[in-house]
């Protein structure tokens, strides 16, 4: 019955109303004549609603005659209808399929370039990279072959574990998996000893293998030989060996800052105003002068892609510009409120810095009166391994 | 010969109104009444349907009722019904 309906609409159908005395006669007639009238309605008087199709409604109107019913045509439904309306509007007609037809063409084409990289780790000039090997916005669809940009791009650059260039509808999806740098590791057989990274005081040396060059309590830079890699014997001579050993050194975190006595804050009053312009691949239209109203403001600029279905993006995006007013608040500290405020932020970035909050035995805070504010120094002792292999070059 | 039929129809379990011209009355809700081989409607009014089927007569009693689907054979009545009788024209014993 469904499918019934829907062909009705497609061949056009006509509401009429029935009026007359013998209308049960009229349904029954219509019934065994095998036409389909459907969404009978009985109204109070003497007159009954009634869906049928076109081609049978010269039927019911002789089906009317002999029962003495009046017909009259209250609506024509469907879509023959439908076109007959739109006859008159040629420009409208020729415009909608002008339309169709552009969107079909413009869905050839990439719109959007989209770069997703695993874990947000950002690659310089990738960019210009995918661009320069042939995926850019406006290229066509077809031209692109994705296997041969990732040869390109895989060949020029080597911080690419994995790469796959997805066309989905009119966007491009660049997936990139960021290679990470190993430290080069030194082969077991050679001949290394270990060096310091870090700046700070030896509290434990143990050497495995190799010759300690430092003591507890000495004072060591980035570079120097904690271990080397060679044992000295009374009866062997000098032998070059693979050092190992662990250092534990404490090293210092410093953190400084100054902090003024009468700074401004700036604060947002809550007037906001918008701005839109439309742009359309490089070129920009503006819909609103520039220049904001407000004299100390925050600008935000959003752009939206303009898009049809979830993934066909049409190179055309708006670009809204919030612009929101703020004021500047002078605010002035005396010497308690502005050390503290030093010595908690400070901290507070420390913290964040230090994983391993264990090995964390000192915290020193020291402060100095200026003129016109107070410097803050704070330091954080802790216990670090230290050392890394460096080969011996004879 | 009848009774021979029945018999077979019972053994592919046919439906009884696909092979004979009962009626099957369906009431979905208490505002759904659809009615399979059917003869013909001899009254209709707002308020009242009176179907007419090849054993006998089904009033339907209510307000708003509307005819739906009307084809060849089964009928929609949509509206909110509050009763139904059945009038026997034919005895089926």
């Amino acid at each position: 019955m469904f499918i019934k309906i829907l062909l009705s609409y497609l061949l056009g159908y006509l509401r009429i109303s029935v009026e007359g005395y013998y209308i049960e006669r009229f349904i029954n007639i219509c019934k065994t004549k095998k036409i389909t009238i459907w969404n009978l309605k009985r109204s109070k008087d003497i007159q009954l609603y009634l869906n049928v199709r076109i081609g049978e409604f010269k039927e019911v109107c002789k089906i009317a005659r002999k029962t003495q019913c009046k017909v009259k045509i209250k609506s024509k439904k469907g879509f023959p209808f439908l076109l007959n309306k739109y006859k008159k509007r040629k420009i409208f007609l020729i415009l909608l399929f002008f339309m169709i037809v552009l969107i079909g063409l413009s869905s050839n084409f990439v719109w959007n370039v989209d770069i997703v990289e695993e874990n947000n780790n950002e690659m310089e000039n990738i960019v210009q990279d995918i661009e320069n090997a042939g995926l850019k916005t406006g290229t066509l669809k077809n031209k692109i072959n994705t296997k041969e940009i990732i040869n390109k791009i895989r060949l020029q650059r080597k911080d690419i574990a994995w790469m796959g260039i997805e066309l989905k509808g009119t966007n491009a999806i660049v997936k990139l998996v960021k290679a990470e740098e190993k430290p080069d590791i030194i082969d077991e057989n050679e001949y290394c000893s270990i060096v310091s990274d870090k700046t700070g005081i030896i509290t434990k040396i143990n050497a495995q293998s190799g010759t300690a060059n430092v003591k507890v309590g000495d004072t060591i830079k980035a570079g120097d030989t904690l271990i080397n890699g060679w044992m000295e014997g009374k009866f062997t001579g000098v032998r070059y060996v693979h050092a190992k050993g662990e250092i534990e050194a404490k090293i210092w975190h410093t953190k400084s800052k100054k902090i003024p006595y009468n700074t401004t804050e700036k604060r947002d009053t809550g007037q906001v105003e918008n701005k839109y312009a439309i742009k359309i691949n490089n070129f920009v239209i503006n819909l609103s002068k520039k220049l904001s109203k407000f004299e100390i403001y925050d600008t935000i600029d959003t752009e939206n892609k303009f898009k049809i279905f979830s993934d066909f993006y049409l190179p055309i995006s708006i670009i809204k510009t919030t612009n929101k007013e703020q004021e500047e608040i002078a605010k002035s500290y005396n010497l308690e409120e502005a050390k503290n405020i030093g010595i908690e932020e400070l901290q507070k970035e420390l913290d964040e810095e230090i994983e391993n909050k264990e090995k964390i035995v000192n915290k020193n805070i020291n402060t100095y009166e200026k003129e016109d504010g107070v410097e803050v120094f704070v330091t954080y002792e802790v216990l670090e391994n230290v050392g890394t292999n460096e080969k011996i070059i004879f | 010969m009848k009774k021979n039929n029945n018999r077979l129809d019972r053994l592919l379990e046919l439906p009884k109104e696909v092979y004979s011209n009962v009626p099957k009355v369906i009431i979905t809700g208490f505002d759904e009444l659809i009615v399979e081989n059917f003869k013909g409607i001899l009254e209709y009014e707002e308020y009242y349907v009176r179907i007419n089927t090849h054993i006998g007569i089904i009033n339907v009693n209510g307000y708003g009722l509307d005819l739906e689907n009307m084809t060849n054979d089964d009928i929609k009545v949509k509206g909110k019904i509050e009763s139904i009788d059945i009038e026997r024209t034919i005895d089926e014993g």
